[in-house]
């Protein structure tokens, strides 16, 4: 099959990739650029393991072809901090002990992180919401839950902290 | 008992929260090689088939394709844990919808599903066994016809398409009955849940020149793998390597076998390294989902609320193979006890084949099936009787001292405790508020497994210290947990402390993570390490600070004495110089538990060890029109033995509430004619963050005398309680009891239709 060449602003940098029209984000961003962080289970946007932001919407990559995404900004958990660095959703996830075998955190990181951009005060229902497509199957959704508003209340707190360089 | 402690005890975050969090922890799923192939497997659709023919030709020579294999391809053994019965393809028999039947390896996933599609198969099929019913019913097919000549554990009782039946007798079920003023008689039934784990099961294999296999899996028993594998493969165990990266969720359902003997098999047929990963349609048709089960439950009581006598018969659907089938039937004879206190007892588990996936090991194998039955029928009883519930366990419960059922003695027995708080949390004394609205409870006991765990503790040079350990990660924090034990012992920093594990050649030897037994075993291993640790690092302290050994303690990661130190660091450079360094192996094996083995029959798991005891309690109310259930509290006493890490151990009991309350609810793998119809992650239901509720959770601390520090197996324990606790509230809400799992608001409807009526 023809590949064809695609352009993908992915987490601030331009990544020229050559890929087959029918394939999806996240196979480009798995075999190809090794940003494993996107994590891949039902391939069927039914679980949100997937979850990248496209242009700061939350989205599932599994069903986004590479094609669709020409020369938009993608945002994935290997983009959220600088290394070494941890977003304020990061550190709040650990604090809380929202992780369990972590494999949901990623989406589930940059989900919150979509729903707190546009939401800065938000309160626990809107949380729940803005995670339902979300799956864990460890945690039981709590700590995620009050990981997320904590770190609502950090990010408000200190709008900057996002970049702020943390002990970890 | 209190005791001071530095590390354990606190909720320290699990060490590796920040790996999780950033992207950059390695899971089985993203595990990649150079030049690797990808690898598919074909599974019949057929439930019941002679299998004719597999034309592979056009397949073969598609583009991209490297292997197709089938039977004749691979060695022809049988394989299995407690009963040889099952191969890696179907060789002419078909026994289950989902089975492989060939496998297929290719340069990309594409070109490997079309290998797939392009596959011939021909089969005749025949009747299926389609559940537990139709397998023992007179004159059934049998699934294995020959079953007698299977190699199978010797205490087994098997029969026809019975594979085992485990059993327990204790007194005289007939005398107990006459001693009984009422007989209570209740059927309940459960259906297949299955793990959920959100990482699909994965597996990379590699030969090397010198014919050894490495294989990356996300199996929860790398130990087992090795075995197992060695097996199908023909080969002595040390030339398979097993090596855990990391693990998304197993909850029983990585214990068996996965991926790791297809990719083994097309890497060696293609000398390319080759990865298979599941489907969520290959997951939830063929996979190792829990045993769907029947349980009939009579119990004798006097009019004041003591039970006199129970005969219970738990029947497991274990589909085409036995796997973990005649074990979980003997854990189930256990749960169907209860933590209850009934001279006379005939407790029956059986596992049943018919042609469906082999069924298997779920969070608390049998517990939560069991425990929907016999804590149902406490309040079925307690009604009748008008008894309060919390009454009627509160005066039948087994207390310190007394014995289980098999004759074990119990002891750190926390049960009463679990039960009062958690009916006080709940406030139990207002149980019907209004109505359509109730609380429910339910208790439980559950064991700890044993089995033997080995570390490696070494000091490094600059006094961190690394833990070498055979047991693999699975999400629960275990190996936080056992470090956090490692540290305190040792008199380190968590943050000193660095953790290998899970890799079959260079790790010590563990049982697995399995049981509620990681943190427990691990962590007792470590203190044995410490110990020897201990020796060496005063032995050498005294001869570099020319101090008598008695003087000297260890003390933040230092030795001190008579006004002098040293560091661990500077001992461990000098032992490397001197000595080869300090390293201490540490091992735990925990000890048997006494039973009275006249009690039982075929039965592979006769005793609770150190068991756990715990009581849920849930407040809910029920929508008269729709059914709809909504919780409003969900409270959970568990006695833990001791809190390694309680915020930890709350996160197990939230996330394994959340996992109880899917099977209690929405969750159930549909089967038509041996086939699944809901294959997919949208109509195969798990709760999500709109249906879980907030979970409280109460630690009652009943030491064991085993366990590090006291503490018992906790990981398990919460998925068990859940389908009762929410059945009694229901019924206690609406006056409706509903005996089959899940309760789901349409049933709920019906039932209060029904009444209506
Ligand atoms: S893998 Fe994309 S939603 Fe499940
Ligand atoms: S932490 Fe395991 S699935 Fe969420």
């Amino acid at each position: 099959m023809t590949r064809i060449p695609l352009s993908l602003i992915i987490n601030g940098q331009t990544h020229e990739v050559l890929a087959e029209p029918h394939r999806t984000l996240l196979d480009v961003l798995r075999t190809d650029l090794g940003l494993i962080g996107t994590k891949e289970n039902c391939l069927e946007a039914e679980c949100g393991v997937c979850t990248v932001l496209l242009e700061g919407a939350a989205v599932n990559a599994c069903i986004l072809l590479a094609a669709q995404c020409q020369g938009r900004a993608i945002l994935t958990i290997e983009g959220l901090a600088a290394p070494g660095q941890l977003h304020p959703l990061q550190q709040a996830f650990i604090d809380h002990g929202a992780v369990q075998c972590g494999y949901c955190i990623p989406g589930m990181i940059l989900a919150a992180k979509a729903y707190l951009d546009e939401n800065p005060e938000p309160d626990e229902n809107g949380v729940r919401e803005a995670l339902a497509g979300n799956l864990c199957r460890c945690t039981g959704y709590q700590r995620i839950i009050e990981a997320t508003l904590s770190a609502a209340r950090a990010l408000r707190a200190s709008p900057s902290s996002a970049c702020r360089e943390t002990a970890r | 008992m209190t005791q001071v402690t530095r590390i354990v005890g606190r909720s320290v975050p699990r060490m590796d929260a920040p790996g999780k969090v950033t992207g950059t922890a390695l899971y089985a799923a993203d595990f990649a090689l150079p030049g690797m192939l990808y690898g598919r497997v074909l599974r019949s659709h057929e439930p019941h088939a002679r299998l004719v023919r597999l034309d592979t030709s056009r397949a073969a020579r598609l583009p991209g394709v490297r292997a197709v294999i089938t039977a004749p391809d691979v060695p022809d053994v049988r394989y299995g844990g407690s009963v040889k019965d099952e191969r890696v393809l179907a060789r002419d028999r078909i026994r289950f919808a989902g089975q492989p039947l060939a496998a297929v390896a290719a340069t990309s996933p594409d070109a490997a599903a079309a290998a797939l599609a392009a596959i011939e198969v021909v089969c005749e099929p025949l009747v299926p066994v389609l559940d537990v019913a139709a397998a023992l019913a007179p004159g059934a097919p049998l699934v294995h016809e020959a079953w007698a000549s299977y190699t199978a554990l010797p205490i087994l009782h098997r029969d026809r398409n019975v594979c085992n039946r485990a059993r327990i007798v204790v007194g005289d079920v007939e005398r107990g009955f006459v001693e009984a003023d009422r007989i209570f008689e209740n059927r309940f039934t459960t259906s297949s849940v299955h793990q959920g784990y959100t990482e699909p099961r994965a597996a990379v294999a590699q030969w090397d020149s010198s014919g050894l296999v490495t294989v990356w899996s996300n199996t929860q028993l790398p130990f087992e793998i090795q075995t197992t594998l060695a097996e199908i493969l023909q080969l002595p165990p040390s030339k398979v390597r097993i090596i855990v990266p990391g693990i998304g969720g197993g909850f029983g359902g990585k214990l068996r076998i996965g991926m790791e003997h297809f990719a083994a098999l097309l890497a060696m047929r293609t000398g390319r390294p080759v990865k298979v990963m599941t489907t969520s349609e290959e997951e939830l048709t063929a996979a190792y989902p829990r045993q769907p089960a029947i349980v009939e439950v009579k119990t004798g009581v006097t009019n004041d609320g003591r039970l006199t006598a129970r005969e219970a018969r738990l029947w497991f659907d274990t589909g085409a193979f036995a796997g973990s089938g005649p074990g979980v039937a003997s854990v189930a004879t256990l749960m169907l006890a209860g933590p209850y206190r009934i001279p006379n007892l005939l407790l029956e588990g059986f596992a049943v084949y018919t042609n469906k996936t082999n069924f298997g090991s779920f969070r608390a194998p049998s517990g939560p099936q069991a425990n929907f039955a016999v804590e149902s029928q406490m309040d079925i009883i307690a009604d009748a009787l008008g008894l309060d519930p919390l009454e009627l366990r509160l005066k039948n419960i087994v207390r310190e001292g007394e014995e289980g059922p098999t004759g074990q003695v119990l002891t750190a027995v926390g049960l009463e405790e679990c039960l009062r708080r958690a009916a006080d949390a709940i406030g139990w004394r207002d149980r019907r508020p209004r109505a359509g609205r109730g609380k429910g409870i339910a208790c439980g006991w559950w064991t700890t497994t044993g089995g033997s765990s080995g570390v490696y503790v070494k000091i490094n040079p600059d006094g961190t210290v690394a833990l070498n350990t055979g047991a693999a990660e699975i999400g629960t924090a275990a190996l936080t947990g056992a470090a956090q034990v490692l540290a305190e012992d040792l008199g380190v920093q968590l943050a000193d402390i660095n953790v290998v594990s899970a890799d079959t050649l260079s790790t010590p030897y563990d049982f697995g993570a399995q049981g509620s037994r990681t943190a427990f075993a691990v962590g007792n291993a470590c203190r044995a390490a410490v110990a020897d640790l201990k020796r060496q690092i005063l032995a050498l302290a005294s001869k570099h600070l020319g101090v008598e050994e008695h003087a000297l303690a260890l003390r933040e990661g230092s030795v001190v004495g008579e006004g002098k130190r040293t560091t661990l660091g500077e001992l461990a450079r000098i032992s490397q110089a001197s000595g080869g360094g300090l390293i201490a192996h540490g091992t735990f094996v925990a000890p048997p538990t006494p039973y009275d083995a006249k009690r039982v029959e075929g039965h592979v798991y006769p005793a609770f060890h150190s068991p756990s005891f715990h009581a849920h309690a849930a407040d809910l109310s029920v929508d008269a029109e729709t059914g709809e259930i909504t919780i409003h509290r969900y409270v959970v006493a568990q006695d833990v033995g001791f809190a390694v890490n309680p915020a930890a151990i709350e996160g197990q009991i939230e996330g394994g509430v959340a996992q109880g309350l899917g099977q209690a609810l929405s969750e159930e793998i549909v089967y038509e004619n041996g086939r699944v119809l809901n294959a997919n992650l949208t109509d195969y239901k798990m709760p999500t963050t709109l249906d879980v509720p907030r979970v409280e959770s109460i630690l009652v601390q009943h030491p064991t005398l085993v366990g590090p520090f006291g503490a018992k197996g906790v990981g398990e324990p919460p998925n068990i309680e859940p389908p009762a606790a929410i059945a009694n509230a229901v019924a206690s809400a609406t006056g409706v009891r509903i005996t089959t799992l899940p309760i789901t608001a349409e049933k709920v409807a019906l039932a209060l239709r029904a009444r209506a009526t």
